[in-house]
């Protein structure tokens, strides 16, 4: 089985975030970056996916500027076969219709049976990519997986619902599946897997000649969230103020 | 004496017995070629000295258990004297008429020494069997749950037994032999207890006749039992007595017991790292099970054995060498071996509980080195295979991203300095030295009070030095000894390239693990840093008189050695000096009842900070509870692991209202 695997480098999450001197993004300088979590697990169900069948080709795909390089080479450590990188210069584009286009031009001959995305990416979040990828290349989609099984010519995935409730669904392939985080327990690299991977092919092409359209949207601009404490004092006589405290718990604090 | 068909029995035996220990030897040696890194025998040859003194003078058994030390001393003494003693007797057999210096000052001399010693043998070695068979010493029995092999099981008493008794044997019938000799010849009183014992043959009545077969049956009971012994001898853990010397003689010499080799990871040709299967093991420590009598000294203060883990470092030799002896032709033959070492020698729990205190290796009297084999089974897992704990790889990949274990922002490395008036590299450029905060000292709370305290000091005392805050990033030691290779050197280059940058030559630091690492693990890549602890930097600053703290502690204090301080770089007086230097009273210094070379580790160390070994009782606890027995109100620390392992285990333990965990700098700095 041919299976796709869209990696994403973001910042790592405990990193100090500032605001870029133009407004426009964070700034870089200092910051360390790993692979986005949910795309490491999508990355194992890829190549557990290929153990399985003790056959197939798992290729990574990831969009960004050259620092990528290093999630390219972790996945590629990790056991994936080949990698394709777009590559992309700030100001990085941020719309995932865009994106998913630059994607599928991509990827869209290699013919691909699945395609693995992480759920969402933890420095954009909007969780869009792999589903619009799917739509475009006429794939059946489906997100929030925890679970896959792959059946003559389908695959059976596990959904995860709200309230502890799982959907089990069975589609049809070419499938792009948006992986949730936790679904397997990610690998780590041996030494021969570093070392095998700097061996390994990486494909580059540029964002500017994959996505022949304009962003659907953009960021106008960046702020970081302030935290304030502020102090109330309820004046008045005993019952009002206790009508107060329980109208202050019931709307704003919403205690039930 | 001998009759001559006797002679002529005796030879033919001698051939068949030292031709079957031969064969039997030769495939030993066999088995330990097959290992990496063969010995220098050349080298080894050199060690002579080194070796046969360790033998002559026994110093390594008197480290603990000096008692059964000195009676192993006298046992070993006596059965050296005895190889002389068995060429003469044996020429008095075979040589009719003869008598060794007979009516001569040296003989005699002679001969009261073999009877005092004969006496002294046989009396340790009963000892040695009452306490093993009849006492059950649990000291050299290897508890439950820990991993031993069967035949390890079945063997570890018979061989005991066999060893024993032969020279139990060997020793009583010389003795018999010689009372025999002198019912026959008339008192000699150069042999008091032979001499003693001849008239209590003559009480018992015994007649001429009886003592001429008496005194053969004795020479054939005496020198006959070692040829029967003999083709069993290299077999049995007897053989400890030339492996054990030999150990010490191709010994490998270590910048620190815990630091390897470095390993070449850019190796074309190589296709194994770390120790999979015995024959990746290098040839010392496949020695080293031949070397080992399961005294199981290594097991006293294991830190992991005595809380009841899987791992006891004894278990790892008494394995190796039964399994040398269950598979010694097809080994000798060249035979690749099929099971991976964890799953025979040592249990992969085992194999993760070690905490590289170093006491294993530091006690063994024959040299061993249990500890390595670990560590280099580590690698192999961790490099080859993947498969350790899942903590350790959020270790791993928090080392990776952030540049420590703990995963906090690199950018907030040099937070901790806030306020401090603290220099740093990027913008003095250089300084005599760097102070290396380490990751705790710079992101663990009590860490920051540590490292605050050291700057204090460094300021008060003028010293030129600087930090390298944010450029500074973990040394690599917890992902080293965990055997992850691979990450260490790539933090090891990043590292270096800054002190390359700054020109840094002298270090000073508060954590051991960092300045085991820089000093000897870095050294073993090639760059030679001067890395210096803070309880030896402080300890020199009062001794010059550059800092005068106040002496008006007066609380009671305990002071626990860090292994890495202590064992690993053989420093324990410098932080108790410097505890001294604020004590009123010097007798309040109380120490624990394992302390210095024999001091408990915290559990800390060999990556054990970052997963949980949940067999057994956890390691800091023991330890807190051997502070709380000495009364004191202070448990004072020097290295910040031992810090953070102190601290939990003072909550844990429902001391957080009575007693106190400090480093010695904050005692220092808060003083001045």
């Amino acid at each position: 089985m041919k299976i796709c695997v869209l990696v994403k480098q973001v910042p790592g999450s405990e990193a100090q975030f500032s605001v870029s001197a133009d407004g426009s993004w964070i700034q870089e300088t200092g910051l360390p970056f790993e692979m986005n979590e949910s795309d490491n697990y999508a990355l194992e169900e890829a190549l557990q996916i290929r153990e399985q069948k003790d056959e197939g080709e798992v290729v990574v795909v990831s969009l960004g500027p050259d620092r990528c390089q290093k999630v390219i080479r972790e996945a590629l450590a990790k056991g994936a076969d080949r990698a394709i990188h777009i590559k992309e210069d700030a100001p990085y584009n941020t719309d995932p219709f865009s994106i998913a286009t630059a994607l599928a031009n991509t990827i869209k001959d290699e013919k691909f049976e699945l395609v693995l995305s992480g759920l969402q990416s933890d420095d954009l979040g909007f969780g869009q990519t792999g589903v619009i990828l799917g739509e475009i290349l006429g794939m059946t989609t489906a997100t929030l997986v925890v679970g896959t099984e792959i059946q003559d010519g389908k695959i059976k995935v596990k959904r995860e619902l709200e309230s502890g409730w799982f959907q089990w669904q069975t589609m049809d392939l070419p499938a792009s599946l948006a992986i949730q985080s936790g679904l397997n327990q990610p690998r780590y690299p041996s030494l021969k897997g570093i070392m095998g991977a700097k061996k390994k092919e990486i494909k580059e092409s540029l964002f500017v000649d994959m996505c022949d359209i304009d962003g659907l949207q953009s960021f106008n601009g960046l702020s970081v969230q302030r935290a304030e404490k502020q102090t109330e004092m309820i004046e008045g006589t005993v019952d009002q103020v206790v009508s107060k405290l329980v109208d202050v718990f019931k709307n704003e604090i919403r205690i039930n | 004496m001998l009759y001559p068909l006797e002679r002529i029995i005796f030879v033919l035996a001698v051939f068949v017995s030292v031709g079957l220990s031969w064969v039997t030897f030769s495939k030993m040696f066999k088995v330990i070629s097959r290992g990496t890194d063969p010995i220098d025998w050349k080298k080894a040859l050199a060690n002579f000295p080194k070796g046969f003194g360790v033998f002559l003078s026994q110093r390594t058994l008197f480290k603990t258990r000096p008692f059964i030390g000195g009676i192993h001393a006298a046992v070993a003494w006596g059965f050296t004297l005895y190889m002389a003693v068995n060429v003469v007797d044996i020429l008095y057999g075979m040589i009719p008429g003869f008598h060794f210096l007979p009516n001569n000052i040296i003989g005699d001399i002679y001969r009261f020494f073999v009877d005092i010693f004969s006496l002294l043998v046989i009396g340790g070695v009963k000892y040695f069997i009452i306490r093993r068979f009849l006492a059950n010493d649990q000291k050299l029995i290897v508890n439950k749950p820990v991993l031993l092999s069967e035949s390890a099981k079945k063997g570890m008493r018979r061989d005991s037994f066999i060893v024993g008794m032969f020279i139990l044997c060997h020793v009583g019938f010389r003795l018999i032999g010689a009372s025999f000799e002198i019912s026959l010849h008339g008192s000699d009183w150069s042999q008091p207890a032979a001499t003693v014992l001849s008239f209590v043959w003559t009480w018992l009545g015994m007649a001429d006749g009886s003592f001429v077969i008496g005194e053969h049956i004795s020479w054939w009971l005496a020198l006959g039992l070692i040829l029967a012994f003999l083709p069993y001898f290299p077999y049995s853990k007897h053989a400890h007595l030339f492996m054990g010397p030999l150990n010490y003689m191709a010994t490998k010499e270590r910048r620190s017991p815990a630091t390897l080799e470095i390993m070449d990871l850019e190796a074309e040709d190589a296709e194994q790292f770390g120790a999979s299967k015995l024959e990746h093991l290098p040839q010392k420590e496949l020695l080293d099970g031949y070397a080992c009598i399961m005294c199981s000294r290594c097991q006293d203060l294991c830190p992991a054995y005595t809380t009841g883990k899987e791992l006891s470092p004894s278990a790892i030799e008494i394995n190796k060498r039964y399994y040398f002896n269950e598979h010694l032709t097809s080994l000798a033959k060249g035979e690749e071996t099929t099971e991976p070492l964890h799953k025979w020698m040592l249990s992969e729990e085992a194999l993760w509980s070690c905490t590289t205190c170093g006491f294993c290796v530091d006690v063994c009297p024959v040299g061993n080195e249990p500890m390595v084999d670990i560590l280099r089974i580590r690698q192999d897992l961790v490099l080859m295979e993947s498969k350790f704990p899942q903590d350790a790889m959020d270790v791993f990949n928090k080392i990776e991203t952030y540049g420590n274990p703990w995963g906090m922002s690199p950018q907030d490395r040099e937070k901790w300095i806030e306020g401090q008036n603290v220099p740093v590299m990027r913008e003095k450029g250089t300084a005599e030295y760097l102070y290396w905060a380490g990751c705790a000292g710079a992101y663990d709370d009590r860490g920051k009070d540590i490292s605050k305290s050291i700057v204090k000091i460094l300021n008060k005392a003028n010293v030129d030095y600087a930090v390298l805050g944010n450029e500074e990033t973990c040394t690599g030691d917890s992902a080293r000894r965990i055997g992850n290779e691979y990450l260490f050197q790539m933090q090891a280059m990043q590292n270096m390239e800054n002190f390359e940058k700054y020109g840094v030559k002298k270090i000073i630091t508060q954590c051991p693990h960092c300045l085991t690492t820089l000093k000897n693990d870095y050294g073993e890549i090639g760059i030679e840093l001067e890395v210096i602890h803070h309880s030896q930097f402080i300890d020199q600053l009062l001794a010059e008189g550059k800092i005068k703290p106040e002496k008006n502690l007066t609380d009671k204090i305990t002071f626990h050695d860090a292994c890495y301080v202590g064992r690993h770089q053989g420093e324990y007086e410098a932080p108790r000096d410097v505890l001294q230097a604020v004590m009123a009273d010097k007798n309040n210094l109380i120490e624990m009842k394992r302390t210095k070379d024999q001091s408990f580790c915290c559990g800390a160390g060999g990556g054990n900070m970052w997963y949980e070994i949940n067999t057994g009782k956890r390691i800091n606890i023991e330890r807190f509870e051997e502070a709380i027995e000495t009364g004191a109100k202070k448990v004072a620390t020097s290295c910040n692991f031992c810090m953070i392992m102190m601290e939990d285990a003072r909550k844990v333990t429902g001391q957080d209202e009575t007693m106190e965990v400090v480093d010695i700098a904050e005692l220092v700095a808060e003083r001045l």
